[in-house]
């Protein structure tokens, strides 16, 4: 028999502990381990997401040797010319248009927080700009800047083990059943231990189905019910009139912007019942113990920061913070955007979120990386075709373990915006759609294949372990982007994983005490942890005292905004993007497993309702066009009772069937979050069902062989 | 010893389902381990064969699969008799199986179904009927009924979802072995995160509670 090693599974926020069982140096199995937060289970991605590790190319091949483009095609080359190649051409860019032009992003997925901890130093110590940025930009970027104004930590205030134990759980535009298999289970929990579940949800998820109360707003509506809520809060005296005092501030200005939405008001916005309205508000106000969670439905509209802080004031004017079982849970998506986000892969602040703008702090940076450090902040990820396009101010982008072509939305200006760029960088662990625009590929390890730490979306750090060998001549995130620093004449050697590591929570407070030992002894450590003899921190502000500058939490409320793109008689339906259980962002890695891609494969599916079905002639299974004012795809229609007449939903991981073809690039204007839960479509039948079946076979063929497949050895 | 109590067979309770469909690819792993599924090397290419289905309507999301009747009516409609009642199950003889889809209309469940079948990550064929395919006589794949066995037809029994064989008792989440009457756990219930998944062994006139507890989820179906 083989060995097994204990790892963390490289799928979503939950941070399941797993073992990968290896025989032969190849990964043929998983098993659940007795994680913090998933206490032996794993959900299928868990179970059989391994599988890519073992490259069967049935979506896209692995990256095995560098490549530069040459003659308009991407050519094998040493390592030694791509690191020279692409050391010197930043360097040329940076002299030439100054280090601001240069752009980079973090990697929330596989290469850990010792990798974005290289890749922030690299472009704010070596090129010098604080132009670095992540996919929590297209995420959690709202929940971020949101908690961050409301309580002073952008992230979740409790822990995933908590939500079982909670009276009442207030679900808000999160889907866990799909997104979070294992956080949906201490929701069935808490339900069978005796809570009280409030699901707000245009559609029936599977939370809303088990709730005692289910609020089908209509999307892009929240505001309204979020103001609504606060307003029956304060006018029926629910609120707690002691801890707002004591706490809170801003309670004046609050009350007076959610004065004119009553239920009745809210009801005429939002489409939920205004009765529905106070008896939630008030079962939330009298419990014990009420905890939020919130995803997706509540950042990924242009208005998104305010609806963050407008359920943070929730929590504060009802007391449900700084005790176990209560606060607000922006449950992240992705395995480490957490991670990302605490490593300071973004453009406002280093890592541990100390603001880039503070002199004191940029200070204790310059010294720890012996540079001067640039003052102002950097672009945001979502502005950059704007920049390219319009304002002609970004040259080069080095795209390290993202595919904005697939994840961003309006993929059409996304490629126009990298093809006019002078120089990209795509660094990788798969060929994949953004990699077809890129000046160079540098090829990297994956999960299984390399040391680090994850960040779970409970502020969990945890271990991930080396399970096999990786393939080619593939080599760990933080070692190309230091080779490529040392060719810049910025010297970075880091023997491992934990020299990165004890280098950077030097450098934080939050994260001082959080050693590998520790992780290693208590399975995981939780920050703040701010000393060496500190556990970790469950549960964030205790004492009720936050994190913002004079310890209040602050309370917010402002006008409803309605969605940038309305239906119209040309476009007369909504799309919302979504994801499905068995398949994980891009699908570069879910889309390579055997038994996932099976399970459900391309061009993916658009649900809609059995009416809209109907009046359009389409049939359940049916192969459909789908057109909005920026592209055109085609998918399967799935037709579900859950959805709502004029609403549709389309899964983001299908390269075929590519909603972001079809999104829309409204940004809110804090967060710079785009609106992928709203844009307008039509449907269009297709009469010719054959036909249609053969372009899709052919189609994907050709993208597979775009994608290398076959090429190279398996 | 003669077997004194009813079948055994695996219920999901709808209020605990996300309907996440761990189970389905648990199911298909250990039933194809013979075609490439969960081995290291080459590509499955074999579409997804479960032997239970989970079903989304508005009302609930549960997956549904073979009650080992206690008069099968599959059984009894079998015209070539390859569903037969052994140690607690009712089980289907692939190979003899005709695929005349009699037992797929008798279910009151609709647990049956009807696939080809696959040796070795490839289609059986068949080796007299031919059809017209791509322009010429071709052997017509052989088709047969599907349907939960309860795991018995997977040697060495207990199983993980993996496939990798472990002794049941290390992976499932109810009862034990002993109270299971010595059963492999199910795939499936091993498997699922919510512990959704059931495997109801009830006895005859003993254990009234489980037996009530399986008549109880029998009855959210709402068939």
């Amino acid at each position: 028999m083989g060995n097994k090693v204990l790892t963390v599974c490289p799928y979503c926020g939950s941070g399941c502990q797993m073992h990968l069982l290896v025989e032969d140096g190849k990964v043929v199995g998983a098993e659940p381990a007795d994680g913090r937060t998933n206490e032996g289970n794993l959900c299928l991605k868990g179970h059989y997401g391994w599988d890519f590790l073992n490259d069967p190319q049935i979506l896209t091949a692995r990256l095995r040797k560098p490549m530069i483009r040459k003659e308009g095609v991407l050519r094998e080359v040493s390592w030694e010319e791509a690191i020279q190649f692409t050391a010197e051409k930043l360097t040329a860019i940076k002299e030439k248009y100054g280090p601001d032009a240069i752009m980079g992003t973090g990697s929330a997925r596989g290469p850990g927080n010792e990798a974005n901890y290289v890749m922030q130093k690299f472009m704010r110590a070596v090129i010098g700009t604080n132009n670095i940025d992540h996919c929590a930009r297209v995420c959690h970027g709202p929940s971020v800047a949101g908690l961050t104004y409301s309580l002073g930590d952008g992230a979740m205030s409790n822990s995933i083990p908590e939500i079982e134990d909670t009276d009442l759980l207030f679900i808000f535009g999160y889907n866990a059943a799909v997104t979070h298999p294992i956080v949906a289970r201490r929701i069935v929990r808490a339900k069978q231990k005796g809570a009280t579940i409030i699901v707000s949800d245009p559609r029936k998820t599977e939370s809303a189905r088990i709730a005692d109360t289910w609020l089908p707003l209509k999307g892009g509506t929240n505001m309204a019910l979020v103001n609504a809520f606060g307003h029956v809060l304060i006018e029926e005296d629910l609120f707690d009139k002691e801890y707002t005092a004591n706490y809170v501030e801003g309670f004046e200005e609050y009350k007076a912007s959610v004065k004119k939405y009553t239920p009745e008001y809210a009801e005429s916005i939002t489409g939920v019942k205004a009765n529905d309205i106070r008896k939630v508000m008030r079962q939330y106000a009298k419990s014990n113990k009420a905890m939020i969670l919130y995803g997706m439905g509540v950042c990924q509209f242009a208005q998104a920061v305010d609806v963050v802080k407008g359920l943070a004031s929730l929590a504060l004017l009802t007391g449900h913070f700084g005790r176990s079982g209560v606060g607000i849970g922006p449950v992240r998506g992705q395995n480490n955007v957490q991670g990302s986000c605490d490593m300071g892969a973004l453009p406002n602040v280093y890592p541990g979120y100390q603001s880039v703008t503070d002199p004191k702090i940029r200070k204790k940076f310059e010294k720890a990386w012996g540079v001067t450090l640039p003052e102002k902040t950097g672009y945001h990820l979502t502005e950059i075709p704007h920049l390219v396009l319009k304002e002609d101010k970004v040259k080069a982008y080095y795209i390290f373990g993202e595919d904005p072509v697939q994840s961003d939305p309006n993929a059409a200006e996304v490629r126009e915006t990298l093809e006019k760029m002078e120089f990209v960088i795509v660094q990788d662990i798969f060929m994949n759609k953004t990699a077809l625009h890129a000046d160079v590929v540098l090829p990297a390890t994956s999960w299984g294949e390399h040391e680090g730490v994850y960040s779970s979306a409970d502020r969990g750090f945890q271990r991930i372990r080396k399970a096999i060998d990786p393939p080619g001549e593939v080599k760990p995130d933080w070692q190309i982007i230091s080779e490529v620093a040392t060719a810049m004449g910025y010297p970075m050697s880091y023997r491992n994983t934990e020299e990165i590591w004890d280098e950077m929570r030097a450098l934080c407070p939050k994260f001082s005490g959080a050693s590998y030992k520790k992780m290693e002894e208590q399975g995981g450590v939780q920050w703040p942890c701010p000393s060496e003899d500190h556990p970790g921190t469950p549960y964030l502000y205790e004492g009720n005292r936050f994190s913002t500058l004079n310890g209040k939490g602050r309370l917010f409320a402002c006008e409803w905004r309605a969605p940038l793109e309305q239906p119209d008689q040309e476009y007369p339906l909504t799309l919302s993007t979504v994801r499905e259980v068995g398949h994980y962002s891009v699908r570069t890695m879910t889309g390579n497993c055997r038994a996932l891609s099976q399970l459900s494969d391309e061009p993916g599916n658009i649900q809609i309702s059995p009416g809209d079905a109907s009046s359009l002639g389409i049939e359940d299974g049916h192969l459909v066009s789908i057109i909005s004012r920026r592209g055109k795809i085609v998918a399967r229609a799935q037709i579900s009772d859950r959805v709502k007449t004029g609403a549709t939903y389309m899964t983001y991981h299908f390269w075929i069937g590519a909603c972001n073809e079809l999104t829309g690039d409204a940004l809110d204007p804090v967060s710079k979050t785009p609106e992928y839960k709203y844009c307008a479509i039509r449907l269009e039948k297709i009469p010719d069902q054959l036909r249609a079946e053969q372009q899709v076979r052919q189609q994907y063929e050709s993208l597979r062989k775009q994608m290398h497949v076959g090429a190279g050895q398996a | 010893m003669k077997k004194e109590r009813p079948n055994s067979f695996v219920i999901a309770e709808a209020g605990k389902c996300i309907g996440c469909k761990a189970c389905e690819l648990a199911c298909f792993t250990v039933h194809n381990q013979d075609n490439g599924v969960a081995a290291s090397v080459g590509t499955v290419t074999i579409p997804v064969l479960p032997r239970l289905y989970v079903i989304q309507t508005d009302s609930f999301t549960m997956p549904l699969q073979c009650r080992h009747c206690e008069n099968a009516p599959c059984a009894g409609v079998c015209p070539v008799q390859a569903i037969r009642q052994e140690d607690g199950a009712i089980l289907i003889d692939e190979d003899r199986c005709i695929g005349c889809k009699a037992c797929a209309v008798a279910c009151p469940f609709g647990a049956v179904s009807l696939y080809k079948s696959y040796g070795n990550g490839q289609e059986m064929k068949q080796p007299y009927l031919k059809e017209q395919q791509n322009g010429r006589l071709e052997r017509k794949a052989r088709v047969i009924a599907y349907k939960c066995d309860l795991c018995r037809n997977i040697e060495s029994g207990g199983n993980s979802a993996s496939g990798e064989m472990v002794s049941a008792g290390a992976v499932n989440h109810y009862g034990s072995l002993t109270e299971n009457g010595g059963e492999p756990f199910p795939a499936c219930v091993s498997v699922c995160p919510e512990q959704a998944l059931t495997l109801v062994s009830p006895s005859l006139g003993e254990s009234r509670p489980r037996t009530a507890a399986g008549l109880g989820s029998l009855r959210s179906l709402r068939l």
